[in-house]
């Protein structure tokens, strides 16, 4: 076995001699996470400071109530409520001294209780930002709920409650404010944040590539004539297999661990996790990355094919394992994605991220190994050179 | 009777409905060269890729130093060593590199790869250029290198696969020096080619190759006998070329003649040509040829080749 590492390092050392490793395994993919990171990162930012103009009825309950809603919103957005006439509203927007205006009606309160539709205007400014919407689905919210207050108390005096009850549940409920909140979500356990997301994702599609400098060397050795002379060797066949697939693997390890060391330390507010737990994540997504690259080679007549093949593949791969935007979907398709190296990069990550050890990476791990044997399996089956394979 | 070192016995290969090779049977004894001579397309390449355990036959065997190559296919490539026709060299490595690589696969290791390593740099007269990378190399030094590597482990058995396709003459003339001296040191040679001149000169023995068969096999003087030591006759023109080859085979010094299928060429097996050519120049003239050439040759490989298949080998 000693002369398979022989091959290995052989390998490796040509590949550092060419150079490509770097530029496709490292240079390429820090600057699309660069790119990727000016341009993504900033839209999943957290929600900047908002004043909302509220004109409305003073002593009015339920305008009371929406704005003591709207003031408590802090978890999520931080919104100062400034009262103001109804017609300095649009000069407040037109000046940019507030986020969003919010005009409620004189006798707001009274013309609900009679079974009327009052109307409430948000006014918004022409880029009206997140936090624009925000403050709209509050108000909308918490008019919903006002309405269906309202609704709920007609039909009980219609149905024989007595009016004195009514009014006393509809003043309780002005009192104690509708059950509208917001607040910004925490990510989930197993959810990268956006930049997170950007390194593991380019990460785990430029594995693809990566992966392709050792075993698809198979199809350009064919046309150099050094896999015959290597085959009419004294060794197994199959020792000449396992040196492409390690070193396919050890630069899909090593490349891809420097790019999410780089990722990291680049990057603010990236935590992928502890290294060690990544590292076993890494070994078993790199190998069945490397798997898929012995399927490539077997069918390849030639490096120019493998090599479309392989973009092929990694393109497919990484777009619905989401390197480049999120996917997600469920069923079948569901399961079948968690089949792809990209997507198990990200999944793992994500465990990481949130503090998973090896045994929370089971699953990840379980699916990795069943693609290895799936991609082996193909490899040997699919009609192709069957020089080595 | 000597063991030989290479015993192929009916080889034969198909691919799909194509039979490629058909009952090639070899023998190369220790210090020989063997060759297989023949066209593109004749199977010799598909021949050397059975022998050297690339490609499993569909039936014959092979025998290396007495080793089956189906039973034992590993103790049968220790002797074998062999030089493909692709240039079989890592680009981004030195020679010395190459070689080292090749040497350690071959279970060689220390001093020995070391001295070896130089012995062949040495043979091949690659030693000033042992360090550069070889994708700097000439297409001959490149050829040389590829046959260094074949040769490092001193294998009983040295295949080389075409080695001098597109080299210049100065290296293809040091290419062949050293295939010469090599099996003056008694090791066995099985050299394919389709160039007659190489063949005819570093060839004990030459099987003749054509559609996946050797339809002769012998010394070169041997396979010049198969033609009855006739000189080769080749008149080139227009005219009535089937008139022509009717009134040329007349001449009683005329033993064959064969239209070169596609060209205005009549080639013709000729006893005592020098004595013969005024009365064949006259006799095609006067069935109306316009001469644009004419040409003679003593008997040699090409014409034995010509002789057997109606072919020239370079068809």
């Amino acid at each position: 076995m000693g002369r398979v590492l022989v091959m290995v390092g052989s390998d490796l050392r040509q590949q550092v001699l060419d150079r490509s490793i770097f530029i496709f395994g490292l240079a390429v993919p820090l600057a699309l996470m660069w790119v990727f990171s000016l341009i993504f990162a900033p839209l999943a930012e957290e929600l900047e400071p908002v004043t909302v103009a509220v004109s409305g009825p003073a002593d009015d309950p339920l305008t009371g109530t929406l704005v003591e809603t709207l003031g408590g919103l802090d978890d999520a957005v931080d919104v100062t409520v400034l009262e103001a006439d109804a017609a300095d509203v649009p000069a407040l927007l037109a000046d940019g001294e507030v986020g969003a205006g919010v005009l409620v009606p004189d006798g707001f309160s009274a013309a609900l209780a009679d079974g009327d539709a009052p109307q409430v205007q948000v006014r918004l400014p022409e880029s009206p930002g997140l936090e624009g919407e925000v403050v709209t689905a509050v108000v909308d919210g918490v008019l919903r709920q006002f309405t269906a207050t309202a609704r709920t108390a007609a039909a009980a005096e219609e149905l024989g409650g007595q009016p004195e009850e009514v009014d006393a549940v509809l003043a309780e409920d002005a009192a104690t404010g509708p059950s509208v909140g917001w607040a910004q979500g925490e990510t989930a356990d197993e959810q990268l944040s956006a930049r997170e997301s950007i390194v593991a994702g380019q990460a785990g599609f430029f594995l693809l590539f990566t992966v392709g400098f050792g075993v698809l060397g198979l199809v350009v050795e064919r046309e150099w004539g050094t896999l015959a002379r290597l085959l009419s060797m004294p060794i197994p066949s199959w020792w000449v297999l396992l040196s492409k697939g390690l070193s396919s693997w050890l630069l899909g390890v090593l490349a891809t661990g420097v790019l999410l060391l780089a990722g990291s330390l680049l990057f603010d507010d990236v935590h992928l996790g502890s290294p060690a737990v990544i590292a076993v994540l890494l070994l078993a997504v790199v190998a069945a990355a490397t798997s898929i690259m012995f399927v490539i080679a077997k069918v390849a007549r030639s490096a120019e094919q493998a090599g479309v093949a392989q973009t092929i593949v990694a393109i497919t791969l990484g777009m619905s394992g989401g390197a480049f935007f999120r996917v997600s979907s469920e069923g079948a398709l569901g399961t079948m994605l968690q089949l792809n190296p990209v997507t198990a990069l990200g999944r793992g990550l994500g465990i990481t991220a949130g503090g998973g050890g090896v045994v929370d990476l089971a699953p990840v791990l379980l699916a990795m190994g069943l693609m290895c044997v799936a991609m082996a399996a193909l490899a040997v089956r699919v009609p192709g050179r069957r020089d080595v394979l | 009777m000597t063991t030989p070192v290479l015993q192929v016995d009916a080889l034969r290969r198909s691919f799909g409905p194509a039979t490629v090779v058909d009952g090639v049977s070899l023998r190369v004894d220790p210090g020989e060269t063997v060759g297989l001579l023949g066209p593109n397309g004749a199977g010799k390449t598909t021949t050397i890729s059975m022998i050297a355990g690339l490609l499993r036959p569909d039936d014959g065997s092979v025998r290396i130093q007495g080793v089956d190559m189906a039973k034992d296919p590993l103790a049968a490539k220790r002797h074998l060593g062999l030089v493909p026709q692709d240039l079989a060299i890592y680009p981004e490595l030195s020679a010395r590199s190459n070689l080292f690589f090749f040497g350690r696969l071959q279970g060689m290791r220390g001093t020995a790869l070391r001295r070896r390593v130089a012995e062949v740099l040495d043979v091949v007269g690659l030693t000033d250029r042992a360090t550069g990378a070889s994708k700097t190399f000439s297409g001959g030094m490149k050829r040389r290198l590829n046959i260094a590597i074949g040769l490092l482990h001193e294998p009983r058995l040295l295949i080389l696969d075409e080695p001098t396709v597109g080299v210049d003459p100065q290296s293809r003339n040091a290419i062949l020096e050293s295939v010469e001296a090599l099996s003056g040191e008694g090791m066995a040679v099985l050299y394919t080619t389709h160039y007659m001149e190489e063949a005819e000169r570093l060839c004990d023995r030459i099987g003749i190759m054509d559609a996946g068969r050797v339809i002769a096999e012998g010394t070169r003087d041997e396979l010049v006998e198969i033609t009855g030591g006739a000189d080769t006759v080749t008149l080139v023109g227009e005219g009535p070329l089937d008139e022509v080859e009717v009134a040329v085979a007349g001449i009683p010094a005329v033993r064959e003649v064969r239209r070169v299928a596609g060209e205005r060429r009549l080639v013709m097996m000729v006893q005592g040509a020098p004595q013969a050519i005024s009365a064949i120049v006259a006799t095609a003239t006067g069935a109306g040829m316009t001469l644009r050439d004419v040409e003679t040759s003593r008997p040699d490989l090409e014409s034995v080749f010509l002789h057997l298949t109606g072919k020239a080998l370079r068809d």
